[in-house]
C-alpha cells in the first residue's frame, strides 16, 4: 500500500469546476492497478484497505483529509456513487467497483480475484 | 384439637367442686402477681386478642380495687403481650389473700406461658386438679396463636358468662367498660378479618405472577416479544420491540417455508418447480436482512448484542448475526455428493467470507480502539466536544452491522448459485433446522431444572464448559 501525498496538489490548477475534479479523480483511479480513496479517521476505510491487503493485494490509498482538494473530491464521490458516504471508493484497473459492499459482493461472488488478476494486482 | 372456650370447659373440668367460686377465672389474669398458673392452661387451648385485652383492662381495674396486689404488679406485663414461645416461668410468691371473688391464684395471663417444675400451685388452684400436663398446654396455646381467627366466636359467646361472673363477683365492672371490652373485640375480629382477606389477595396476586412469568419466559425464548411500546418490557426500545415482533413474525414464516422446502424434495418435483420454492426461501432471507438495516438504524446495539435472538445463538453471534464460514463449515460435510467444481467453489467462498469478515473485525476493532481513545482518561479538554466526537464514531457501529448482513446475504445468495437446485433446497432446510435446533436448545436450557445446577461445584463447571464449546466441535449431524 502506498500513500499520495499533497505533492500532486501542485501540479493542478485550483479550480472549482466539478468537472475538474471528476476528472482528476479518475484520472487518479487510473494511475494505480488498485485505488481506494479513504480519510485516515474511517474505520469502514481501514476495513476495505485490511481486505486488500490480507488477499496480497497493494493498493494506492488517498487519504482525502490529508489533501488540499480533499473536500471537493469527497463531494465528486458522493455524487458519483449516489449516496452520502464519500469513502471508502475502490477503483480496479481504472474502472470503479464501488462502496465496501459491492466490494464484499464482488469477492464472494467470486468476481474480485479475476479483476484484480486482469487489473495485474494479483499473480497467482 | 378441641377449641375450648374461654372459661368453660377447662375450667369446669378443673374446678374442684369446692370451689365453684372460681368459675371467675377469666378475671383471674386480674391478678397478675400471685401464684403463677397459666391462664391458657386452665382455659384450654382457646386464646385470642380481645381475652388478653380483657385481661390487661380488669387488670388494672382490679389494681384500682385491690391495693393489696399492687407491689406485685407489673406495668411491663403489656409489652409481653405477644411473647415468643415458649416464655420461661416466673414464679411470684403468692402472697396476698384472695380477695372475694377474685380467689384465682392465675397470674397475669402473659407470665403464664410456662414449665411445669416451677408451678407451684395451691391446692385451691384450678391448674392443680388439672390432669394434662403443662407441655400439652404449650402445645395447645402454640397452635392457637395460629389460630387467632379462630377464636373470634368465642368472645361474643363469652360476655353473657362474663356478665354472669361478673354479678356475682366484680360489681365495679360497669357497663361502660363491658361496652368498651366488646367493642375492642369487634375490633379485633374486624382487623383479623381484613388481615385474612389482604393475605388471601396477595396469595392470589402471587399465583397470577409466577403464571405470567412463565409466560414470559416461554414466549422469550421463542424469541417473541409481547407488547412493542418502549419500557413496555424492560428497557427495550421502541425500534427494537418492533424488530423483535417482526423476527418472530419472521420465524414463524421460515417455518412454513421449511415445510414446503421438505415437502417440495420429498415429493420429487421437478427442478423449475422446486426451483420457485428455494428462490421464495431465499427472498424470504432478503426479507429479514432488509428488516434489520430499519433495526441497525433505529437501535444497532440491540442487533449487536443479540438480544433478539436466543441464548444459544447469542453464544455464536459475530457482528449481529451468524458468521457465515461457520455456516459453510457446518454444511460442507452435509452436502454430499458435490461434483469437484462444487467443491472448489464452496470452498473458494468459505475463503474469501473468512476474508471479509477478518477485514470487518478488524475495521471494528479499529472503531473501537478510536473510541476508547476519545473518551478514556487523559486531560479532558472538552467533555462536551469529546461525548459529541465520541457519539459520532459510535454512529458506525451501524454501518458495520450493515456490511455484516450484506456478507450474509451474498454467502447465501452464493450458494444457490454453485449448488444444484436439489442441494440448494436441502442445503437451506439444514440452514432452517440447525438455528431451530439452536433455538430448541436454547428453550431447553432456559427451562432447566436449577437445583441440580447448585448440588456441587464440578456441575456448574460443566455447564460453564457447554457455553464456551468452540462451533467446530458440534456435530450437527448427531441432530
Amino acid at each position: 500500500m502506498h500513500y499520495q501525498g499533497e505533492s500532486w496538489g501542485y501540479y493542478m490548477p485550483t479550480s472549482s469546476m466539478p468537472s475538474d475534479t471528476m476528472e482528476r479523480v479518475v484520472k487518479l483511479a487510473s494511475e494505480s492497478a488498485v485505488v481506494i480513496f479513504s480519510l485516515s479517521s474511517c474505520c469502514m476505510c481501514h476495513a476495505v484497505k485490511r481486505l486488500f491487503c490480507g488477499m496480497g493485494v497493494n493498493p494506492t490509498v488517498y487519504e482525502l483529509d490529508q489533501d488540499l482538494r480533499g473536500k471537493e473530491m469527497e463531494r465528486a464521490l458522493m455524487r458519483l456513487l449516489g449516496n452520502s458516504q464519500a469513502v471508502p471508493v475502490v477503483f480496479i484497473g481504472g474502472k470503479l467497483i464501488g462502496s465496501m459492499d459491492r466490494v464484499m459482493a464482488s469477492h464472494i461472488n467470486g468476481t474480485l480475484v479475476p479483476l484484480l488478476k486482469e487489473a495485474g494486482a494479483l499473480w497467482l | 384439637m378441641a377449641n375450648h372456650r374461654v372459661g368453660e370447659t377447662g375450667l369446669t373440668e378443673s374446678r374442684p367442686p369446692n370451689h365453684h367460686h372460681h368459675h371467675n377465672i377469666p378475671y383471674a389474669v386480674l391478678h397478675g402477681m400471685n401464684v403463677p398458673t397459666s391462664f391458657i392452661h386452665q382455659e384450654g387451648s382457646a386464646f385470642g386478642f380481645g381475652e388478653l385485652e380483657e385481661a390487661i383492662v380488669l387488670q388494672g381495674v382490679n389494681i384500682r380495687n385491690d391495693e393489696a396486689k399492687a407491689p406485685l404488679f407489673r406495668p411491663a406485663a403489656t409489652l409481653e403481650m405477644f411473647p415468643s414461645w415458649p416464655i420461661r416461668f416466673q414464679q411470684t410468691p403468692r402472697g396476698s389473700s384472695k380477695s372475694g371473688g377474685e380467689s384465682t391464684d392465675s397470674g397475669s395471663a402473659v407470665n403464664t406461658i410456662c414449665s411445669k417444675t416451677e408451678n407451684q400451685l395451691e391446692p385451691e388452684s384450678p391448674i392443680s386438679t388439672k390432669n394434662t400436663t403443662p407441655l400439652d398446654h404449650q402445645q395447645e396455646m402454640a397452635s392457637d396463636f395460629s389460630r387467632t381467627g379462630t377464636s373470634q366466636n368465642q368472645p361474643v359467646a363469652k360476655l353473657p358468662q362474663e356478665k354472669r361472673r361478673g354479678s356475682t363477683s366484680e360489681k365495679q365492672l360497669d357497663a361502660k367498660t363491658l361496652r368498651r371490652l366488646a367493642q375492642n373485640r369487634e375490633a379485633a375480629r374486624k382487623s383479623r378479618l381484613r388481615k385474612k382477606a389482604y393475605v388471601q389477595q396477595l396469595e392470589s396476586s402471587r399465583i397470577k405472577l409466577t403464571q405470567l412469568e412463565q409466560d414470559l419466559q416461554r414466549s422469550r425464548s421463542q424469541g417473541f416479544f409481547l407488547g412493542g411500546s418502549a419500557g413496555a418490557v424492560g428497557n427495550i426500545s421502541s425500534g427494537a420491540a418492533i424488530f423483535d415482533m417482526e423476527y418472530s413474525r419472521w420465524l414463524e414464516d421460515d417455518q412454513r417455508h421449511m415445510s414446503e422446502l421438505r415437502t417440495g424434495l420429498n415429493a420429487h418435483l421437478s427442478d423449475s418447480d422446486l426451483r420457485i420454492i428455494v428462490d421464495t426461501y431465499i427472498s424470504h432471507y432478503d426479507e429479514i436482512f432488509r428488516l434489520k438495516v430499519v433495526a441497525a438504524k433505529a437501535d444497532v446495539f440491540h442487533l449487536i448484542t443479540g438480544m433478539w435472538t436466543t441464548p444459544a445463538e447469542r453464544c455464536f453471534l459475530w457482528m449481529g448475526g451468524f458468521r457465515p464460514s461457520e455456516l459453510i463449515k457446518m454444511l460442507i460435510s452435509q452436502l454430499d455428493p458435490l461434483t469437484e467444481q462444487q467443491v472448489m467453489g464452496i470452498y473458494s467462498l468459505q475463503h474469501s467470507s473468512q476474508q471479509a469478515e477478518e477485514a470487518l473485525t478488524q475495521g471494528l476493532e479499529q472503531l473501537q480502539q478510536s473510541l476508547t481513545d476519545t473518551i478514556a482518561g487523559g486531560p479532558v479538554i472538552d467533555g462536551m466536544q469529546q461525548m459529541a466526537v465520541a457519539l459520532g464514531k459510535l454512529a458506525n457501529l451501524e454501518g458495520f452491522v450493515r456490511q455484516a448482513d450484506n456478507l450474509r446475504q451474498q454467502t447465501l445468495h452464493q450458494l444457490s448459485r454453485i449448488l444444484t437446485v436439489r442441494q440448494a433446497a436441502r442445503c437451506f432446510l439444514m440452514i432452517g433446522e440447525y438455528y431451530g435446533h439452536l433455538r430448541a436448545l436454547s428453550s431447553l436450557w432456559v427451562s432447566r431444572p436449577r437445583e441440580s445446577m447448585m448440588s456441587d461445584d464440578h456441575s456448574c463447571q460443566t455447564t460453564t464448559d457447554l457455553q464456551m464449546v468452540q462451533p467446530s466441535q458440534i456435530h450437527f449431524s448427531d441432530f
